[in-house]
């Protein structure tokens, strides 16, 4: 009876932190709207620089975007994993996450690298402002993804897969989600869009 | 210590099983592929190819939303759904409220000539997305003195992006139009008064072949040609 009560009393106390986690996540997909908004409203400003269609570089964005899907389906794998109470599927399913993670970071610096030394900077223009804030603060968000999800993976390997531990993965999982949807908007809004 | 996480209740929260997630991984990149192979492709161009990769973008997203983040599936009352459909709700406000705005705001904003004849006199050289004519950078600097009603060098060849300097040596004030006789035009927006000890330098912009008169004495003409 007290482990029946102590489970639901400790699922309440899930699904708060779940909702909090959960609001936390909308207003952060308010920001990226408004973002959004700007490059919509600044995307043809480009002072007679060069626009998105002869700049960017499809296949490259096309690998990220398959990346960053994979990623985030190996993601679920293991939280199903996590549920099921396997360290050792865990520490693996999030451990292809996390490199998938850090590969698709890995080409978002390349990209970016390349446009700055062909001398196309934040400062260049409205164009390259607003892309650079937009895709940059998702690359950001995945950065700190990812920091989130090596200190929670040592965490698991060093003190075991606590229920403690799987509601923090729980928690990052639903944001690595969230940052695929963000960024298949960015692949079709950004990049795509920029060939029609 | 703390225990192991309890596996019995996992059907209330709203988990997604292997079978959720293959089939969410699997239709999301069969519209990724599409999406991309209609861009490349270019079998539709134009409003039809945006609606089409916008549609599926879209497609995808409630795909993830449903099958990857379980949303609507979690325990009930459904707080999150509440909170995702108010979030949506703003979003469409602030994205398509922006782009209607800006896109208004740009069709009624200041006429076209105006905005053309400022970014000009700033050396701006797009406006909106559009080209001005100003220069980036100027080259040559011509030179036009008026010395007794007498206008010297009384043709001037210049290029593109060059610039043009008046010098009055009279007293009195010559007022320069440019155009043919009658007409009273200013030069891509830009006026010249002459005065003795105050020179006034116009910027080449605009190509063409161009006379000018002192508005005062109309006896005073002169023609530069501004080849592109």
């Amino acid at each position: 009876m007290v482990g029946t009560h102590k489970t639901s009393h400790e699922e309440a106390a899930n699904d708060r932190v779940m909702f909090g986690f959960w609001v936390y996540l909308m207003t952060d997909l308010l920001m990226f709207a408004v973002l959004f908004a700007v490059y919509a409203v600044l995307h043809s400003n480009t002072l007679d620089g060069p626009t998105g269609r002869d700049i960017f570089s499809l296949p490259l964005v096309l690998a990220e975007t398959l990346i960053l899907l994979t990623s985030s389906f190996t993601c679920g794998i293991g939280m199903i994993a996590a549920r099921a109470g396997s360290k050792k599927q865990v520490l693996s399913w999030f451990g292809i996450t996390f490199l998938l993670g850090l590969s698709f970071l890995g080409l978002e610096l390349h990209e970016f690298s390349e446009l700055i030394h062909e001398g196309h900077t934040i400062s260049t223009n409205a164009f390259f402002s607003s892309f650079f804030t937009l895709v940059g603060t998702h690359g950001l968000h995945i950065f700190s993804g990812l920091l989130w999800m090596a200190i929670i993976l040592i965490y698991v390997s060093k003190r075991g897969l606590t229920s403690h531990m799987v509601r923090k993965l729980n928690l990052l999982s639903l944001f690595w989600h969230f940052l695929d949807i963000v960024w298949i908007f960015i692949f079709t809004v950004v990049y795509l869009r920029a060939f029609v | 210590m703390k225990t192991p996480y309890n596996t019995q209740s996992p059907k209330k929260g709203g988990h997604g099983t292997m079978l959720s997630y293959v089939v969410g991984f699997i239709l999301s990149l069969i519209f990724t592929a599409n999406a991309y192979y209609a861009v490349v492709s270019k079998s539709i161009t134009g409003q039809a190819l945006l609606v089409a990769i916008l549609g599926f973008a879209l497609l995808q997203m409630a795909v993830q939303i449903f099958f990857f983040l379980h949303l609507g599936r979690g325990p009930k009352p459904l707080y999150n759904v509440v909170f995702f459909v108010g979030t949506v709700g703003i979003i469409l406000v602030v994205v398509l409220g922006s782009m209607f705005i800006m896109d208004n705001l740009h069709y009624n904003m200041t006429p076209a000539g105006v905005t053309k004849k400022l970014a000009q006199e700033e050396s701006i050289s797009q406006v909106g997305g559009e080209k001005t004519g100003a220069c980036k950078t100027v080259g040559i600097n011509y030179k036009v003195t008026i010395n007794n009603g007498v206008i010297i060098p009384n043709s001037i060849k210049a290029r593109l992006c060059d610039t043009l300097t008046f010098i009055s040596e009279d007293e009195g004030i010559h007022e320069i139009a440019f155009g043919p006789l009658p007409q009273n035009k200013d030069y891509a927006g830009q006026e010249v008064t002459a005065r003795k000890g105050r020179s006034k330098t116009i910027t080449l912009n605009q190509s063409g072949s161009f006379s000018f008169y002192d508005q005062l004495d109309p006896g005073i003409t002169g023609q530069f040609i501004v080849n592109p």
